[in-house]
């Protein structure tokens, strides 16, 4: 693969994509900057450093460059440090000379060729134009010179000055050009390097004004076949308009490889799967066929599965690009037939011939480069693929041999391994995927966990019992070792599950044992868990001066001891009061969140339909607290609160109207925007604070506090 | 999607037509004016496009002096497509347009508006005094949603106080059945835009998106409760869809029943106005790939004169208003005569 093109990942918003290639890099003029330092440094036998020249050429402005110049003509006797000291050099001085001559011309050129700026339409639009007397200065530098290494230079400001001239003026016919007809006059005398290809560029670019796009076209593929760093400014302008201009664009083309360069062209921007074919009837060994190769599959795979998922007729191009790809592969007469074997496989591989895919693999590998780590890779990442996918089910066998790519993979997961410009995360996690359907098939929850995690295993204690000795079996096989890379959890995060699960079923001894195994129980808790308000609020609980911070352990023994406290028939109203707070501030709609929330349950959710469906009926029931509101009520003597209890045990029936909702058939794909709830707003709570306590002092607080009861408490009225 | 069939559509339409005409003998004159939009980037028209904008229009023309857009690079609003005047305007009676992209309003905060609307003024200022325009009034076009209600009707009003001129302001069919949610602009008349208003679909079976008489028919019996005095802007445009395996490539004015017939390229479909590529190719600057599909959706004299009658039926023929017609750059003469606009435009 030509260097210019790797490592080779596709990305929609730039044209060659490097790692570190961004957007920018499109569009910028900085691209021949390294090519013209090393030119005049070879110019001065390398006796004027690449730094200076940096400087002169690309750097300073044109008062820069003429103290440098008068310093070095003795005029000026001191420069600062940092710009060149030309003095010390030993330089050829009429070089010197006429490096200057030519770079303030060189300079005065930038404002109409080089300064383009993003410009905003509010203000005037800057002219760029190329000015009338600057005509004059150029022709008299280009006669004089004997150099012809300046020569040329100066010939191609002097066409470039023509272009922007001509650009400006208005566009005459290319038989009046005097861009063409300075170019043509001298084209011969040069030789064909870089800076004659970037004139010809402009030449390109004043027939593309003309609206003569056969030639332009084909004048540009000519320098985007000469260097990398005009592919893109050549690409840029590639443009037929018509089908008889293209065709005379390539009746143009003087050799084979010309050809092959329009079609090339033509491929990366209109039509990859037209141009392969015409480009391996002339040269099936031309790499420029690579690139193309690399687009097939990408169009390939991005028709298959757009951002809005699959697309209509996907499969016509899936088949389409499948046989012309396996047709080429089987003739096996390209540079590098591996590539095409690889693309056929793996082509075939999405199309489920898996058959076919396997056969074209098989071809590669003979063939592949050994010494190349990435090839080598990405062959085994595709091989890898296709033995999963091909898996019936998973036995002994299998597993063996699953031994070595996964340790494999795991390594370069972990980082302990790298293939620079391997990219795997893909194909990993969908094999994966695979695998973990496979063993969910056969009957093995806790495989099909660890190698794609999933929330209903955590609904089954047996499943995480099985898991927990697994993990701590000391004589794991190497199956074992190796699958276990895979799950992202660790021992204390399952203690921690086990420990909320029996915080929910109210075994808490056994809930305080389990935390104390996680290393979650210092966890603290934003807010006290065992206040209560009438209409919840968390950031005014979190903010409330608290006199003492709970974590969650100290939280779970102050639970058991209110409980036990309880049980013993002691202070009732108060203890079951502060339990019920309690159970109601660890469930989601309390202040005590951070008690439960783990990645393990995806539990990070600030509503309620966030939280993934298994754990629900745990994290969002205020089934327990309202329990304990009622053997509070229970308990009391007092009216107030009596009231005050059967008003708590109301936000925990509209709560659970909500959860209802989150389960009905029509939300099963709803979204937290989309959800359709049913809230009981006015439930069977508000209806007894209406017959029963409407005399206390507590029945006018919730009508000041609480819009929903004073609605419900003026429509009964 | 169902198809009317044809034969009926046909009768209906007669029969439409003698009901008009058999009505005509006994109705006022009509009480509206004709006027053009023009849209593209350079001003230059022809001599016959002259003849029908001062037969037709008396020279009355809306000029869209620029689009206003957001950079998502440069993370502010600017002015796109700036007209360029390659010849004198020769009419007093023009009204400078605007087109704002709905994009824009998202992007922008609040905070920026004001200054939006200052920028624009300027600007608008500049380019009519460069080439002597007294202009009146100033008209917007910009699809606003839910979301951008807020900033664009705070823009005119901004704009308004700092221009002290006459506003207009497109309105879209949705917005005028949905005007509770949506919200009226706060400007002095509004100019419904009768076209558009079927969905751009790849579907070669579904009908034409620039007016079809029942996408119409869900949202003109809202216009007699509108709260903004209307004109009303008709269609002169006639584009190809551009399909490629069932998604839309791009819709182009360009190409249109000359190329589509040619038959060395395409070849007509199942669907009418549908044209599939035999081959692969370039035609003006476009490639064409073989089995792609083109869909023609053209405005003619017969579609609008429906459109005319289906609409004029839902306005009130007391008050005075202006038939736009969009738009003048691009019309083709050879589809729509003088005689053809007095004809539709005496329908309102």
């Amino acid at each position: 693969m030509a260097k210019e093109y790797t490592p080779f990942f596709y990305s929609d918003f730039s044209t060659y994509y490097t790692k570190d290639y961004t957007y920018r890099d499109d569009n910028t003029n900085t691209r021949y900057n390294d090519q013209i330092v090393k030119e005049w440094h070879d110019y001065f036998g390398q006796q004027l450093g690449k730094k200076d020249l940096e400087y002169l050429l690309l750097k300073t402005s044109a008062k820069g460059i003429d103290s440098v110049y008068q310093n070095f003509q003795g005029k000026i006797k001191v420069l600062p440090d940092s710009m060149p000291q030309l003095k010390t050099l030993k330089l050829d001085k009429k070089q010197v000379n006429s490096f200057f001559e030519y770079l303030s011309l060189a300079k005065s050129a930038e404002d109409f060729s080089a300064k383009y700026q993003e410009y905003y339409g509010w203000d005037e639009k800057p002219n760029y134009a190329a000015p009338k007397s600057m005509e004059l200065s150029l022709l008299t530098a280009f006669q004089k010179t004997k150099d012809p290494f300046i020569k040329q230079r100066l010939w191609f400001q002097l066409v470039r000055y023509y272009y922007f001239l001509e650009r400006s003026t208005g566009v005459k016919p290319v038989k009046d050009s005097q861009l063409i007809k300075a170019f043509d006059t001298y084209k011969d005398t040069f030789p064909k390097n870089m800076i004659y290809y970037r004139t010809l560029g402009y030449v390109a670019g004043r027939h593309y004004l003309a609206k003569d796009y056969a030639t332009s076209n084909y004048l540009f593929s000519l320098c985007y076949n000469y260097a990398s760093e005009m592919k893109i400014p050549a690409k840029w302008a590639f443009h037929p308009n018509e089908e008889a201009d293209w065709k005379q664009s390539l009746a143009m083309a003087k050799s084979k490889e010309e050809k092959i360069t329009l079609w090339h062209l033509l491929g990366i921007y209109f039509d990859t799967e037209r141009a392969i074919p015409e480009i391996i009837a002339l040269d099936p060994k031309s790499e420029k066929l690579d690139l193309l190769l690399s687009r097939v599959v990408n169009i390939t795979e991005s028709s298959r599965s757009g951002y809005w998922g699959g697309k209509e007729d996907s499969t016509k191009t899936l088949r389409a690009n499948t046989a012309l790809v396996s047709g080429i592969a089987l003739k096996n007469n390209t540079s590098k037939p591996y590539f095409w074997n690889l693309a056929a496989g793996y082509l075939n591989f999405m199309n489920k011939n898996y058959a076919q895919a396997a056969k074209f693999y098989q071809a590669a590998k003979t063939q592949l480069p050994k010494d190349n780590a990435l090839i080598m890779a990405q062959y085994k990442i595709l091989d890898w693929g296709l033995y999963i996918r091909q898996l019936k089910k998973i036995d002994a066998k299998a597993e063996a041999k699953m031994v070595e790519p996964l340790n494999w993979f795991a390594r370069l997961k972990e980082g302990k391994d790298t293939i620079p410009d391997l990219r795997f995360y893909q194909s990993l996690n969908e094999s994966l995927g695979v695998i973990s359907s496979l063993y969910k098939k056969q009957g093995d929850p806790v495989k099909a966990n660890i190698f794609s995690n999933y929330h209903e295993f955590y609904t089954n204690n047996q499943n995480i019992e099985s898991l927990k000795s697994l993990m701590q079996k000391s004589n794991q096989s190497p199956f074992e070792k190796a699958m276990l890379h895979y799950y992202p959890y660790k021992l204390e995060d399952l203690y921690f599950f086990q420990a909320t699960v029996l915080v929910y079923q109210e075994r808490l001894d056994e809930a305080i044992a389990f935390l104390a195994k996680s290393n979650r129980a210092g966890t603290m808790l934003l807010g006290n868990p065992f206040n209560m308000r009438m209409n919840d609020c968390h950031d005014c609980d979190h903010q409330m001066a608290q006199s003492k911070k709970f974590s969650s352990m100290s939280m779970l023994k102050m639970m058991k001891n209110l409980k036990d406290e309880l049980t013993a028939g002691r202070n009732v109203y108060n203890n079951a009061n502060l339990l019920a707070n309690a159970y109601y501030n660890i469930t989601h709609y309390g202040n005590a969140r951070a008690f439960y929330e783990s990645e393990l349950t995806d539990s990070y959710s600030s509503y309620a339909m966030g939280i993934p469906a298994p754990f629900r009926p745990m994290l969002l029931s205020g089934k327990i607290a309202e329990k304990y509101y009622l053997i509070a009520r229970e308990a009391t003597k007092s009216k107030e609160q009596k009231a005050r209890c059967t008003f708590m045990a109301s936000k925990c029936e509209r709560n659970e109207s909500y959860n209802r909702s989150y389960e009905l058939p029509e939300n099963k794909n709803a979204g937290y925007w989309s959800v359709k709830t049913d809230p009981v707003y006015f439930g069977r709570y508000f209806s007894v604070l209406r017959q029963q306590y409407a005399d206390t002092r507590f029945y006018q607080e919730a009508l000041n506090e609480c819009g929903y009861f004073r609605k419900y408490a003026s429509k009964t009225r | 999607m169902m198809m009317i069939p044809g034969p009926f559509l046909h009768r209906l339409f007669l029969a439409c037509l003698l009901f008009v005409s058999a009505l005509s003998s006994c109705k006022r004159e009509s009480n509206a004016d004709a006027a053009f939009y023009y849209w593209k980037q350079t001003l230059t028209l022809n001599k016959a496009q002259h003849q029908v904008l001062d037969e037709v229009a008396a020279g009355k023309l809306y000029l869209r002096f620029f689009d206003i857009k957001w950079d998502d690079h440069a993370g502010k609003a600017h002015p796109e497509a700036i007209i360029s005047f390659k010849e004198p305007v020769n009419t007093t009676k023009l009204t400078p347009v605007v087109f704002i992209t709905n994009q824009t309003f998202e992007k922008l905060s609040l905070a920026g508006v004001d200054s939006l609307a200052m920028q624009s003024n300027t600007l608008l200022q500049h380019l009519a005094q460069a080439q002597k325009i007294n202009y009146q009034s100033v008209q917007f076009d910009c699809d606003w949603s839910l979301g951008t209600k807020d900033k664009y009707f705070q823009f005119l009003k901004s704009f308004k106080a700092i221009s002290k001129k006459q506003l207009e302001a497109t309105i879209r069919l949705h917005q005028v059945k949905y005007q509770v949610k949506t919200g009226i602009p706060p400007v002095d008349r509004g100019i419904l835009m009768f076209y558009n208003m079927g969905k751009l679909s790849p579907k070669p079976e579904d009908p034409n998106s620039i007016y079809n008489p029942k996408d119409a028919a869900t949202y003109i019996s809202y216009l007699p409760k509108y709260g903004l005095p209307l004109d009303i802007a008709l269609p002169l445009f006639s584009w190809s869809v551009h399909i490629r395996n069932g998604e839309i490539i791009q819709v182009y004015g360009k190409i249109g029943k000359k190329e589509l017939s040619n038959t060395e390229n395409f070849q007509p479909a199942a669907d009418k106005n549908v044209y599939k590529a035999l081959r692969s190719f370039f035609t003006g600057g476009v490639y064409v790939k073989t089995d792609d599909l083109f869909k023609l959706e053209e405005t003619d004299k017969a579609l609008l004169e429906q459109a005319a009658i289906q609409l004029a039926e839902h306005l009130n023929k007391k008050e005075h208003k202006t038939i736009i017609y969009y738009e003048i750059g691009n019309l083709n003469i050879s589809t729509f005569k003088t005689k053809d606009f007095e004809e539709i435009s005496a329908h309102f």
